[in-house]
């Protein structure tokens, strides 16, 4: 296992970073195998299985005529269960997105090396109510030529890769006729 | 309302599996360092005196539980010896799962100590063990000693 620095001097004695590694003190190391297995329910576990079919799928309140992606079994506005499934497109319009110079690890990314910045975004998907939709990555665009309101389609894994996962959407891209320029 | 999703045995239950990495190291600090020391190099268990209150801790520690004073000066080394305080004969291990051989475990009462120390009884019948037994630490040859309690591989009657 990799010994940080600031593992090292977050504890409450002054220890050195060199004190553990040159074994200078004793070290207990221990290494829990900690798993868990999180329940999805209904609506999510319908919705991953559906995306490893290469499908999105919402779930609509009759009341409230909503169709809601990601699904749930209760529509929180009207305070009642939701009533059917419904597949929604695995197209949409770029609601609001983020140019980050930061990593998953909060690492600074090399830009200027030519590391792409991360372009995560809130997409809301066509076949959906106004306003409903998922937060994903954005890939094959420039960052800058991200705008809000851009058309944009998922790039999906193909299936053999898919494993049910919201990962099975690999990025979704530009729709093809936005992309030319001059438009 | 009725249940959306019924189901009897949380296996049926479709999920998601993850892993939480959790890396640990524990260092025993400064009074804690010295006790190990003490195990691992000149097989004796180290406490610490608190002259003011009368009073012998195991491990040793820097401050006196009592009066809060400094006693970091005062480690004393304790010897193996002890007598058992409590124990206990376990037939299960951790997980529920019956043992071929019992184990035994004992709070440790080390002779001119106040405190405990629990650790493992070996080489003694599980009937034979009674509260006041004197026992000693059996430790591991020096080689495979690594600066940890479990370089004391169990206590055992005293002889003599």
């Amino acid at each position: 296992m990799e010994i940080t620095k600031e593992m090292v001097e977050r504890t409450a004695t002054a220890l050195k970073l060199e004190d553990i590694t040159k074994r200078k003190v004793l070290t207990t190391p221990w290494q829990p195998k900690v798993q868990y297995a999180w329940d999805d329910g209904p609506a999510i576990g319908r919705y991953l299985a559906e995306l490893k079919n290469g499908r999105i799928i919402a779930r609509t309140c009759r009341k409230c005529r909503r169709i809601m992606i990601p699904p749930r079994m209760f529509c929180e506005l009207c305070w009642r269960p939701s009533d059917d499934w419904t597949f929604v497109k695995d197209t949409g319009v770029v609601n609001t997105f983020v140019i980050s110079h930061v990593d998953w690890k909060a690492g600074r990314l090399d830009i200027k090396g030519g590391e792409r910045p991360l372009t995560p975004a809130v997409i809301e998907i066509d076949g959906a109510s106004a306003g409903m939709g998922i937060l994903h990555m954005l890939d094959e665009v420039d960052p800058w030529q991200i705008k809000i309101g851009m058309k944009v389609q998922a790039v999906w894994k193909p299936q053999a890769e898919r494993q049910g996962a919201i990962t099975d959407i690999r990025y979704f891209k530009p729709l093809a006729p936005e992309r030319k320029r001059g438009k | 309302m009725a249940l959306a999703e019924r189901i009897h045995r949380t296996i049926d239950a479709t999920h998601w599996r993850g892993e939480i990495p959790l890396n640990y190291i524990y260092t025993p600090g400064r009074a804690g360092e010295q006790f190990l020391r003490a195990l691992l190099d000149e097989e004796t268990f180290l406490g610490a005196r608190c002259a003011a209150c009368g009073v012998t801790y195991v491990p040793a520690r820097i401050f006196c539980e009592r009066c809060f004073a400094r006693i970091e000066d005062s480690f004393v080394k304790l010897g193996k010896r002890g007598t058992v305080h409590a124990f206990t004969v376990s037939h299960e291990t951790f997980d529920g799962v019956r043992k071929e051989e019992p184990s035994i475990v004992a709070l440790i009462k080390l002779d001119g100590a106040d405190g405990v120390v629990l650790h493992r009884l070996g080489d003694v019948d599980p009937g034979d063990v009674r509260v006041g037994l004197p026992v000693e630490a059996v430790f591991k040859p020096k080689k495979d000693r690594q600066g940890s309690i479990l370089d004391v591989r169990h206590f055992r009657p005293a002889k003599g």
